[in-house]
C-alpha cells in the first residue's frame, strides 16, 4: 500500500493534469486459452473491467507459455491456474520473477484416474483403484499386450501416471494423449458401445456434463507424496498416492498490474469462483452452445449479487 | 571536337568470353586462330577488330550467323565491356566513363534497336517508344507528343495502347525502331532491324530511312542478312567472319575485288552490274571523246551504250567535276558476270 | 578416322563410368556391410557405439539457453524486437478496424459482412469471371450465415498484415540473393533450417521476443510463409531475357530504373506466384499460430476441439479451406490478367467500369445493411451453424459395426505387424549403424557431399541427446512417406493419364493441404485410437499431397514426342512406363519425396496433439517451464534429420536432371 501511494504521488507530481490515481487507459490484455470455462471467465471479467470504465483486450495463447507472457507483463493475468496442470509452469515463472500469486478461487480442483459411469458395468468393484487393478484386462487394446491400457494426459501437464502404475505395482500401460481434444475423442469413441476405459480427466470441466463419471480412489494423498517415499503404502516409492482432491485454482497477475491498474487489480484479488459457477460458464458455451461473449453476459446478469460487492469495494 | 574525328573508332578491340578472359587475352600469342582459342576454352566474339566510322556514314555487318556481329555493336555501346584495344565515340574512350557518364552518353547520343526487339512486356506501345525520355525525366507531355510522332512515323498510329505480345513480330520491331529514334540519337545502332518485316514494307522502311538518313545526317551502324539491303543502304560494307572483320570497303569494291576467299563467296550471287558504278571504272585524267555517261549510274543501267559504243574507253563524268575513262572491257566483263 | 575416335570416346566415356559405378559400389557395400556388422554384433561390440555415453553428450541445452538469455538481456536484442512489434502492433490494429471494428484507435466501424462480400464478388468477376466471382461472394456468405464472421475477420486482420510484409520481405532478400551469389549461398541453409524447425520451437522465442498476440502471430505467419516468395523472386528475376536487360541499359537507366522499370515488371509472373505461395502457407499456420495470439477462426477450433465440437471444428475448416481456395484463386488469376488496352476514345466510366462498380457496390450495400441489420451482422442464433447435427452424423458413422471392424483390423495389422516391429527394430540398432547407413544412403544418392553431411548431420543428432526419440520421430515419417509412395504413386499414374482426373487430383491436394489438420486428428483418435498408426494417418495426408501433385506433374511433363516415339517403337503400357517415363519424370517425382519429407517432419511433431513417445512429445513438455535451451536441441535434432535427407535427395535430382539434360 505504501508503494502504492508513493506511485500515485509521483504520478501526481510528474504529470499535474491527473488529479486522481485513475487506472491506466491501456487496454489490460486477458489471455484466453482453449477450454470454456476458462473463456468465459476471462469475458466474464472482462465485462466487469468495461462496466469500471477500463479498456479490455482478449487474446488467445498457449495454456503453458502464457506465464512467460504475464511475467513480461505482455498480458496482464492469468484467472485459471490449475495446480495440477499448471502448477509447474506457474512457480517456474514465479522464480524468474516478474509474476505473483493473486489469490486463489474457492473452486477447488481435483484431476486424476476417471472413467465415464458405463465402465462400471463392466468392472463394479470401481472406484476403488484395486478393484480397478484387478479388472485390467477389460481395458486391454491390441497394443496393450494383455495388460489394462490407462490413457494419461498430455506431458506437458507433467501426470505421474506412469511412476504411479510402477509404485502400485499395477497391471497397466500408460499411453499419453496429446492433446486434451485427444483424451475427449478417446471418450466419445467408446461411448457409443460402451467400451471400459479409463483416462485422465479432471474437474470442474465440460466433461462431466457429457459424460457422467467418477475418478477413481487411489490411497489418499499425502503431503510429500511427490518427494517422500516413505509417504503413501509403498515405501520405496514416490507418487504411491491419488492427486491431492482439492488442488488449487489460482489467479496470477503481472507484477505492474497493481500499478498500472490498480482497480482493476484489486479487483482481481477480490473475485473467486466456486465449482459449481465454474460449471455454469462451461455449460453455456459447451451445452447451450452460446459464444462466450454472450454466456459471459448471461452469467453476470443471473449472478450481479457476487459480482457487484467485489466491483463496489474497489472502486 | 573536330568534324574528321571519326565518330566512332575502334582500336583492336577484342572481346573474348570464358572464365578471366583479361588474364587469357594478355597471356595470348599473337595470332592466334579462333579455333585455337576455342580449344583453349574461349569464345572470340570479337577478334582484333578496328574500323572507323565519319560522321554521317553507314556502315553496314554483314557476315554468317554467330560471326560476332552483334557483339562488335554491343562493344560500340559498351553493353559489352570490351576485353582488349579501345573504343572511341567521339574521340572519347568509352571504356573510361563511369557509370553516370556512360548512362548519360546513351540518353543523349545513343540509340539502339534490337535484333529480338527487346520490348518491354508490361509497357504498351505508346510507353514503350516513351521509355528512354521517362528515364531521362523528361516530363509526362512532351515525352507523349514525342512517342506519339515516333509511332505515326514507324507506321503504328492506332495501336499506340496496343501491349508487345498483342503485336504481330514486324510490328514489334517497329516499336523497336520507334523507341531507339525517340531520344534524338547521333549514332544509331541497328541490328538486324527490318528481318521481320514483310518485303513491302522492309521496302518502305528502308526508303523511310534513306530519306531520315538524308535529313539528318545521323552516323549509322546497320546488321543485316541481306545484301541486296546492304546495297542500297551502305556507304561501306564489312564483312565478319569468326569475330574478326575480314574487309571493310564500299559496296562496288567488295564486289569487284574481295580480298579474300570468304568474302568472295559472299559476294557470288549478287548481280555485280547493278552494283558497280561507272565512276568505279573509270580511271582518272585520260580524255575520251563522246558524251560522258554519269558516274553514278550502275554497269547494267549502261548495257546498250557498252554493247554498242565500240571505242575501247567510255568518258565518265566523275563526282568531282572531271571526266574519266573506263575501259569498255572491263565492264563488260562485269555486265556478264565473267571473272578477272 | 572420325568413327573410331567417336568409338574409342565413347568406349572410354563408358569405361570411367562404370569406374565410376564400382567405386559406388564399393563404398555403399563397404558402409552398409559395416552398418549392418555393427547391428549383428551388437552384444559384443563397445556400449559407446551402441548409444553415445551419458557422459559423451555435451550440455547443448545449458549453453543455449544462456546464449537465448545473453541475446534477451544482455544485447538487448529484445528491445529491437519490441519496438518491431510495436510497429506490427500498430498495423493489426488498424486492420483489426477496418475489418472487424477493434476497440482502439482509430475506432472505426466495422464493414458489414454484406460489403465484404459483394466488393469481393466484383472483383473475383474482373479477375476471373463469374465463376471467380461466385467464388469469392459465396465464401464470404457462407462465413457470414455460418456465425463465423467476425473469428474469419479477426484471422484476415493479422494475415492482411503478415502477407504484405512476407511479400515485401521475401522479395527483398530474393533480389538481394539474386545480386549476390554469396549473399544467396548464405540464406539458403538459413531458409531450409527455417522450414525445418519444428513449430514448438517457434513458440516461446516468439511470444517473448515479439509479445504473444496478433504481433507474434503475423512474425510466425511471416518467417513460416517468407521462402517460397524469396525462391520465386530469384527464380523470376534470373528469367528476365537478356535483351529486355540491354535495351533498358541503352535506354539509359540508372540501377535504380532498371531493377523498377525493367527487372521487377518482367518477372511479374514469378514474383505473384510466390505472392500466391505466402498467402496459402500464411492460412495454413492459422491454427498453429493460435497458440501464440493468433486471435480468430484457429483459436476457435481449437476451443471448439477441446469441447469435442467436431460438427463446428468441422465447419471452421470448411471455412478456411474455402478463404484458402480463394484467395489463391483470386490471386492467381491477377497472375494470369494481363493488363488490357482500351481503344482510343473509350470514356472514363468504361475504362473503369469495374471500380466504379465496385464502388457502388460498397456503397449500396453499406446503405441497405443500415436498414436490414441482418446484412451487417449475423447473429449466433440466426446463423445456419449445424454443428450438433454433424456430430451425430459423425459419431453415428462411427458407431457402424463394419466400420468399427474395419478399423479395428487396421489398428490390429498396422500396429501389431508392422509399426510396432519395425519400430522396434529402429531402436534396436546401434547408433553408429544409423550413422553408417545414413552415410551410405547419402553416397548413393548424391556422392560425398551428402554422404558427409549425413554423417556430420546424424553424430549431431546423437550428441544432442535424444537419440532414442530422434528414431521415433524418424520412423513415424519414414513410414509416412513410403506408405505415401505406396498408395500415391498408383493414384498419381492413374491420374496422370487423364486431363480430367489430373485436374482434380491437384485440386485434391490443394484441398486436403489446406484443411486443417487438427481437424482429421479428432476423427482419426476416434477411428484408430492414440497409437501408431493414427500418428502415421495424420501425417500420411500430408505427405501424399507433394507424392501425388508432383508424380502427375512428372509424368505430365513427359514429353509427347517422346512417348509417341516410344508407342511407335512398340513399347506396351508397362514397358513404356517404366523404361522411358518414369526415368524422365524421376527427378520431378524426386523434389515431391523431398517435400514430403519436409512436410513429414513438420507434421511428425503437429502430431503429438495426439500423443506420441518421440521427440515433439519432448518438445512438448519443454513448454511447461519454459525450457528454451532443451527446446531446441530437440528442434535441432529434427532440422539435423530433415536437412540431410532433404539434401541427398536434391543432389539426387539435380544430378538426374544434369544427365537428363533437363
Ligand atoms: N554472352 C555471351 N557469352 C558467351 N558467348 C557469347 C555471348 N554472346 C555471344 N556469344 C558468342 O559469340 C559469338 C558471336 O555471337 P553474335 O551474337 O555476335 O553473332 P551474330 O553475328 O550476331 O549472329 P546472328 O546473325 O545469328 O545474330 C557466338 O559464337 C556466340 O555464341
Ligand atoms: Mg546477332
Amino acid at each position: 500500500m505504501k508503494k502504492l501511494s508513493a506511485m500515485v504521488l509521483a504520478t501526481a507530481l510528474a504529470t499535474p493534469v491527473v488529479a486522481t490515481a485513475a487506472d491506466s487507459e491501456d487496454p489490460i490484455i486477458i489471455p484466453i486459452h482453449n477450454w470454456s470455462s476458462q473463456i468465459v471467465m476471462s469475458h466474464v471479467v472482462g465485462q466487469m473491467y468495461e462496466e469500471m470504465g477500463l479498456n479490455v483486450e482478449f487474446v488467445t495463447t498457449d495454456s503453458q507459455a502464457v506465464y512467460e507472457s504475464v511475467r513480461l507483463g505482455d498480458v496482464a493475468l492469468e484467472l485459471e491456474v490449475w495446480e495440477g496442470a499448471f502448477g509447474h509452469s506457474f512457480r517456474e515463472a514465479l522464480s524468474k520473477g516478474g509474476l505473483h500469486d493473486a489469490g486463489d478461487h474457492d473452486a477447488v480442483t481435483r484431476e486424476d484416474w476417471w472413467y465415464p459411469m458405463w465402465t462400471k458395468d463392466a468392472c463394479p468393484g470401481l472406484p476403488n483403484w484395486q478393484a480397478l487393478n484387478d479388472c485390467a484386462e477389460i481395458f486391454a487394446t491390441a497394443e496393450s499386450g494383455g495388460k489394462g491400457r490407462y490413457l494419461d494426459g498430455p506431458v506437458d501437464w507433467l501426470k505421474h501416471g506412469k511412476e504411479r502404475v510402477e509404485a502400485l505395482g499395477m497391471n497397466f500401460v500408460v499411453v499419453n494423449a496429446g492433446s486434451a481434444a485427444a483424451l475427449w475423442a478417446e471418450i466419445g469413441a467408446a461411448e457409443p458401445d460402451m467400451r471400459p476405459v479409463v483416462v485422465f480427466n479432471w474437474t470442474p470441466n465440460f466433461a462431466e456434463a457429457v459424460w457422467p463419471g467418477e475418478f477413481v480412489e487411489f490411497p489418499t494423498w499425502e503431503d510429500g507424496c511427490d518427494s517422500d517415499p516413505a509417504k503413501g503404502p509403498n515405501p520405496d516409492a514416490l507418487y504411491d498416492c491419488g492427486n491431492p482432491a482439492d488442488g488449487y485454482l489460482k489467479k496470477a497477475a503481472w507484477d505492474g498490474m497493481p500499478d498500472k491498474w490498480p482497480s482493476a487489480y484489486c479487483v482481481l484479488t477480490k473475485l473467486s469462483f466456486t465449482n459449481p459457477q465454474i460449471a455454469e460458464m462451461a455449460k453455456f458455451v459447451d451445452i447451450d452452445e452460446l459464444e462466450p461473449e454472450e454466456a459471459a453476459d448471461e452469467w453476470l446478469a443471473a449472478n450481479r449479487d457476487i459480482v457487484d460487492p467485489w466491483i463496489g469495494s474497489c472502486t | 571536337m573536330d568534324s574528321d574525328t571519326p565518330v566512332i573508332s575502334a582500336e583492336n578491340v577484342w572481346k573474348l568470353f570464358g572464365p578471366s578472359p583479361e588474364a587469357y587475352l594478355s597471356r595470348m600469342p599473337a595470332g592466334r586462330s579462333f579455333e585455337e582459342i576455342r580449344s583453349d576454352g574461349y569464345i572470340a566474339g570479337v577478334k582484333d577488330v578496328s574500323l572507323e566510322v565519319a560522321k554521317g556514314e553507314m556502315l553496314v555487318i554483314m557476315g554468317l550467323s554467330g560471326s560476332g556481329k552483334s557483339t562488335l555493336v554491343r562493344c560500340f555501346s559498351r553493353l559489352h565491356d570490351i576485353t582488349g584495344g579501345a573504343v572511341r565515340i567521339d574521340g572519347q574512350d568509352i571504356m573510361s566513363l563511369n557509370a553516370t557518364e556512360l548512362i548519360e552518353l546513351r540518353r543523349s547520343k545513343m540509340g539502339m534497336v534490337f535484333q529480338s526487339f527487346g520490348l518491354l512486356p508490361h509497357r504498351t506501345v505508346l510507353e514503350n517508344v516513351a521509355f528512354p525520355l521517362e528515364m531521362r525525366g523528361q516530363d509526362r507531355h512532351a515525352r507523349r507528343e514525342r512517342a506519339l510522332e515516333m509511332v505515326r512515323l514507324v507506321g503504328l498510329e492506332g495501336r499506340e495502347d496496343y501491349f508487345p505480345r498483342e503485336l504481330s513480330g514486324g510490328q514489334q520491331q517497329r516499336v523497336g525502331i520507334a523507341r531507339s529514334l525517340a531520344i534524338e540519337p547521333n549514332i544509331w545502332f541497328l541490328d538486324e532491324p527490318f528481318s521481320a518485316l514483310d518485303p513491302l514494307i522492309r521496302r518502305e522502311m528502308q526508303d523511310e530511312f534513306l530519306r531520315l538518313q538524308d535529313m539528318l545526317g545521323k552516323t549509322i551502324v546497320f546488321i543485316t542478312h541481306d545484301f541486296d539491303e546492304a546495297l542500297r543502304l551502305a556507304d561501306r560494307i564489312a564483312i565478319m567472319k569468326d569475330g574478326a572483320v575480314e574487309q571493310v570497303d564500299t559496296p562496288d569494291k567488295i564486289v569487284l575485288d574481295p580480298a579474300t576467299e570468304y568474302v568472295a563467296k559472299f559476294t557470288e550471287e549478287v548481280d555485280k552490274a547493278s552494283v558497280v558504278h561507272a565512276s568505279v571504272l573509270a580511271s582518272d585524267g585520260v580524255p575520251v571523246d563522246g558524251e560522258p555517261v554519269p558516274g553514278d549510274a550502275t554497269i547494267l543501267s549502261l548495257a546498250r551504250r557498252l554493247v554498242e559504243d565500240r571505242s575501247d574507253a567510255i568518258p565518265v563524268s566523275l563526282p568531282d567535276g572531271r571526266t574519266g575513262a573506263m575501259d569498255r572491257k572491263a565492264a563488260l566483263a562485269v555486265l556478264f558476270g565473267e571473272r578477272e | 578416322m572420325s568413327d573410331s575416335t567417336y568409338v574409342g570416346a565413347t568406349r572410354q566415356g563408358a569405361e570411367a563410368a562404370s569406374v565410376g559405378a564400382i567405386r559406388t559400389r564399393t563404398v555403399v557395400l563397404t558402409l552398409f556391410g559395416a552398418a549392418i556388422l555393427l547391428a549383428v554384433l551388437k552384444p559384443w561390440i563397445p556400449s559407446a557405439l551402441v548409444r553415445l555415453p551419458e557422459g559423451a553428450i555435451l550440455p547443448w541445452a545449458d549453453w543455449l539457453d544462456a546464449g537465448f538469455s545473453w541475446l534477451q538481456n544482455d544485447i538487448g536484442l529484445i528491445h529491437v524486437t519490441r519496438t518491431i512489434s510495436g510497429w506490427l502492433g500498430f498495423l493489426t490494429d488498424a486492420a483489426a478496424n477496418v475489418l472487424y471494428g477493434k476497440a482502439r484507435w482509430p475506432r472505426l466501424e466495422a464493414l458489414p459482412w454484406s460489403v465484404v462480400a459483394a466488393c469481393s464478388a466484383v472483383l473475383g468477376y474482373w479477375l476471373g469471371g463469374w465463376r471467380l466471382a461466385l467464388l469469392a461472394g459465396g465464401t464470404f456468405v457462407w462465413t457470414a450465415l455460418m456465425g463465423q464472421w467476425r473469428w474469419a475477420m479477426e484471422t484476415l486482420s493479422v494475415i492482411a498484415v503478415a502477407v504484405p510484409f512476407g511479400f515485401g520481405i521475401g522479395l527483398l532478400l530474393g533480389m538481394l540473393a539474386w545480386k549476390s551469389r554469396r549473399f544467396e549461398e548464405a540464406l539458403r541453409p538459413v531458409l531450409l533450417v527455417l522450414q525445418t524447425l519444428p513449430f514448438y520451437s517457434y513458440l516461446l522465442p516468439a511470444v517473448i521476443f515479439f509479445k504473444v498476440g496478433p504481433t507474434a502471430a503475423s512474425v510466425a505467419t511471416i518467417v513460416y510463409s517468407m521462402p517460397p516468395m524469396i525462391l520465386m523472386t530469384i527464380v523470376g528475376l534470373r528469367k528476365v531475357p537478356p535483351d529486355v536487360v540491354e535495351a533498358g541499359r541503352m535506354s539509359g537507366c540508372t540501377r535504380w530504373q532498371m531493377l523498377r522499370h525493367v527487372f521487377l515488371p518482367s518477372a511479374r509472373n514469378e514474383i505473384l506466384v510466390g505472392l500466391n505461395q505466402v498467402i496459402m502457407l500464411a492460412l495454413a499456420m492459422v491454427v498453429l499460430t493460435a497458440f501464440i495470439g493468433m486471435p480468430g477462426l484457429g483459436a476457435k477450433l481449437l476451443a471448439m476441439m477441446n469441447s469435442f465440437k467436431l460438427g463446428r471444428s468441422f465447419e471452421i475448416g470448411v471455412t478456411i479451406v474455402l478463404l484458402a481456395v480463394t484467395l489463391d484463386r483470386l490471386s492467381k488469376a491477377w497472375v494470369v490478367k494481363q493488363p488490357e488496352h482500351f481503344e482510343r476514345g473509350t470514356p472514363w466510366w468504361q475504362r473503369h467500369a469495374f471500380l466504379l462498380l465496385g464502388i457502388a457496390t460498397f456503397v449500396l450495400f453499406y446503405l441497405l445493411s443500415q436498414f436490414l441489420p441482418i446484412l451487417d451482422e449475423v447473429g449466433r442464433r440466426q446463423s445456419l451453424s449445424r454443428g450438433s447435427e454433424i456430430d451425430a452424423i459423425i459419431k453415428g458413422a462411427l458407431g457402424i459395426s463394419w466400420v468399427k471392424a474395419t478399423t479395428e483390423f487396421i489398428r490390429w495389422f498396422f500396429n501389431i505387424w508392422v509399426l510396432i516391429p519395425t519400430e522396434l527394430a529402429l531402436l534396436f540398432l546401434p547408433t553408429f549403424t544409423v550413422i553408417l547407413a545414413m552415410t551410405g544412403i547419402g553416397y548413393l544418392l548424391g556422392g560425398w557431399f551428402p554422404a558427409l553431411i549425413g554423417f556430420l548431420f546424424f553424430a549431431a543428432v546423437a550428441q544432442l541427446g535424444w537419440w532414442d526419440r530422434a528414431m521415433l520421430t524418424l520412423h513415424s515419417t519414414l513410414t509416412a512417406v513410403l506408405l505415401a509412395m505406396l498408395f500415391g504413386m498408383p493414384l498419381a499414374i492413374w491420374a496422370a493419364r487423364r486431363a480430367r482426373a489430373s485436374r482434380w487430383m491437384i485440386f485434391a491436394c490443394d484441398t486436403a493441404q489446406t484443411f486443417p489438420s487438427f481437424i482429421y486428428l479428432l476423427p482419426a483418435i476416434m477411428l484408430f485410437g492414440i497409437t501408431p498408426i493414427t500418428v502415421i494417418l495424420a501425417i500420411l495426408i500430408y505427405t501424399m499431397v507433394p507424392v501425388v501433385r508432383y508424380t502427375v506433374e512428372g509424368l505430365r511433363g513427359v514429353p509427347r514426342e517422346i512417348t509417341e516415339a516410344a508407342d511407335m517403337a512398340g513399347a506396351t503400357r508397362w514397358q513404356k512406363l517404366w523404361k522411358v517415363e518414369f526415368p524422365l519424370a524421376m527427378p520431378t517425382i524426386a523434389v515431391g519425396l523431398n517435400q514430403a519429407f519436409i512436410f513429414a517432419f513438420f507434421m511428425v511433431i503437429i502430431a503429438a496433439f495426439i500423443g506420441t513417445r518421440d521427440l515433439g512429445q519432448e518438445m512438448q513438455r519443454t513448454l511447461a517451464g519454459t525450457d528454451l535451451g532443451k527446446n531446441f536441441t530437440l528442434g535441432f535434432s529434427v532440422v539435423f534429420m530433415a536437412l540431410s535427407l532433404d539434401i541427398a535427395i536434391n543432389s539426387w535430382a539435380r544430378k538426374r536432371r544434369e544427365i537428363l539434360g533437363q
